[in-house]
């Protein structure tokens, strides 16, 4: 099953053309990065997804469904947003900060129901975010603060996710267990992942499938393990890079020129 | 939470009860509750007719018009304060005061003064406040598609020149400046039961859609993309939000003039109390307004008696050390 469909997206901001006939099938269950040097257009990629942007022409359909004919409240619950740079509220909880992403879910004028406690519940728990709770959000360290973004898109219970730089700012150790947490929703959950990563690497060993964007075009759209050995990915950089076998993981190295 | 509300509960009837006793004419408390439930129908006054009339003409309708207005006033402030993210926002942020001053001055200036100021002044002090809003709204971003910043900045040119207009208005006609002063200054001094029925409808409607937004302006305290990925409605949200305000604050600074320093100050003191949740600012910022602003008149028609101080003038002095007290409390029980 199709979970994400682009057909032909254009995204123009004034004159300047940032998406540029884009097209691309995520099938359901599966974790799909888009890779490619600043300014290819990942983020108005992934945004338009998400249904932040408003597509200049073409169309993106979710579970089947045109996004451009869902309500914010339907969209909220097909489609969830990890943003690069989330706003974090002081002084509120981590426990209500996660519950934001019953909202679509229960509503402006009613309370969280019991289900959507128990949603809450489980997403904390299987964050290990429980023991921070009833914490002040400004009090996490930064792994612990892109847990609790990734908690409350989880609480949406969507069919698929979208992450905009979801490890930037995180050491070697968090970056590999927020990646893991969500590999783990992935293979466990079904859940359908879009994210855009900086890491070669680690986009390589994480996600099904690579898509290399370039100046607002699909560049490659293959396996990781055919994109980050093409010849074409060097191109769109500007530099040589290679590819290296560690332990049957590939590494992207840059190489100086 | 639950001390915080059942201390400005205290304080609210507490300031009830001193509007109603409080004043050059002294009388007890069980007298003046007696006489008020006599006006209904239940047993009857032993005061007499002189201060019947005080209590059930003169301070009942400008107590109960100080609630509704000080209600309005600090849940505009708080809901401006959420729905565009900015701590100085004020229920006067796109043009009500420069609205509904200019409306006020032209009517004091130009329609007479004397007799007719008493029905001109609110009925063209509530249409400046609203159709300036409305120009804000339209040109801070044609309607819906409008954002925070791009509404405020509208806001701030609309209200510099309907300013303008009125300093010219009130300058061009020196016989009227000090009317003009006065009611730009705010008081609750006119305060009648036809005033009360007129605000009465306006309060009661806007302070209620206000109180219900709070859930929906704790999803924004995220920011307007990521509320709109919550499956926030933020255009709607934000059209309803400040209609309300707008609306009430229009009704209420058409009757008494404009009050500063209530809109803002009273939400940042309730937000040091109860924290950062709308869901709880707004309905204690509701009961904390009502009764700073009835406080703050009682003073303000009490301490130079038988003149009296522009509220405004009391607000600011009452509200501000209160505001440097609560911030220094808060502070230490942080550290």
């Amino acid at each position: 099953m199709t979970a994400v469909r682009v057909r032909e997206l254009s995204v123009r901001v004034g004159s300047t053309l940032l998406l540029d006939g884009v097209s691309l099938d995520i099938e359901a269950g599966t974790w799909c990065t888009i890779v490619g040097p600043n300014g290819a257009g990942k983020t108005t990629l992934v945004e338009s997804v998400a249904g932040l942007r408003r597509p200049h022409a073409g169309s993106i359909s979710i579970g089947g469904q045109p996004l451009a004919s869902l309500s914010e409240r339907q969209r909220a619950r097909a489609v969830s947003l990890v943003p690069q740079h989330p706003e974090v509220p002081a002084g509120m909880s981590v426990l209500d900060y996660v519950s934001l992403g019953r909202t679509a879910h229960h509503g402006l004028f009613r309370s969280a129901s019991a289900s959507d406690r128990a949603v809450v519940d489980s997403v904390l728990k299987r964050l290990a975010l429980d023991p921070f709770a009833e914490r002040d959000v400004l009090t996490l360290s930064g792994g612990e603060r892109q847990r609790m973004v990734l908690g409350r898109a989880l609480a949406q219970s969507t069919m698929v996710m979208v992450l905009d730089e979801p490890i930037t700012g995180l050491d070697l150790r968090h970056q590999m267990e927020l990646l893991e947490l969500l590999r783990t929703e992935v293979n466990e959950c079904g859940l359908t992942v879009v994210a855009t990563l900086h890491d070669l690497t680690l986009a390589g060993q994480f996600a099904d499938r690579l898509v290399l964007l370039d100046r607002g075009r699909v560049v490659l759209d293959a396996s990781a393990a055919e994109v980050v050995r093409a010849p074409e990915l060097g191109e769109c950089y500007g530099m040589k890079l290679r590819v290296v076998d560690i332990d049957g993981a590939d590494v992207v190295v840059p190489v100086r020129s | 939470m639950a001390i915080v509300a059942l201390c400005t509960l205290v304080a609210l009837c507490a300031s009830v009860v001193g509007g109603l006793v409080i004043g050059p004419t002294p009388m007890g408390v069980g007298r003046v509750v007696g006489d008020l439930f006599s006006h209904v129908g239940l047993g009857h006054s032993t005061l007499s007719p002189l201060q019947s009339t005080i209590v059930w003409q003169l301070r009942a309708p400008r107590l109960v018009l100080g609630l509704l207005a000080g209600a309005m006033l600090a849940v505009a402030g708080g809901t401006y304060q959420g729905v565009f993210r900015n701590p100085l926002a004020d229920p006067y942020l796109l043009g009500v005061a420069a609205g509904a001053g200019l409306g006020a001055t032209f009517a004091i200036v130009n329609v007479g003064g004397g007799v007719a100021t008493p029905t001109w002044t609110p009925l063209l002090a509530f249409v400046g406040a609203m159709v300036a809003v409305l120009v804000t709204w339209l040109l801070g971003g044609h309607g819906l598609r409008s954002n925070a910043s791009t509404l405020i900045l509208a806001g701030v040119a609309v209200s510099s020149l309907l300013t303008s207009v009125q300093t010219y208005l009130q300058q061009s006609s020196s016989n009227s400046i000090a009317r003009v002063y006065i009611w730009l200054l705010g008081s609750l001094a006119t305060a009648n039961w036809h005033t009360v029925d007129m605000v009465l409808p306006y309060v009661v409607g806007c302070v209620a859609v206000c109180v219900a937004a709070g859930r929906a302006l704790d999803v924004m305290s995220v920011g307007e993309n990521e509320s709109r990925s919550l499956g926030l409605p933020v255009q709607r949200v934000r059209l309803i939000v400040v209609a309300a305000s707008s609306l009430g604050t229009a009704a209420v600074v058409s009757a008494v003039g404009l009050i500063g320093f209530v809109g803002i100050i009273v939400p940042h003191i309730v937000r040091l109390l109860v924290g950062t949740s709308y869901r709880r600012i707004l309905p204690i910022s509701v009961a904390f307004g009502a009764a700073f602003l009835v406080f703050s008149d009682t003073i303000a028609r009490t301490v130079l008696a038988p003149s009296e101080l522009p509220i405004g003038v009391v607000t600011a002095l009452v509200g501000a050390p209160v505001f440097v007290v609560i911030l220094n409390l808060r502070r230490r029980v942080l550290q």
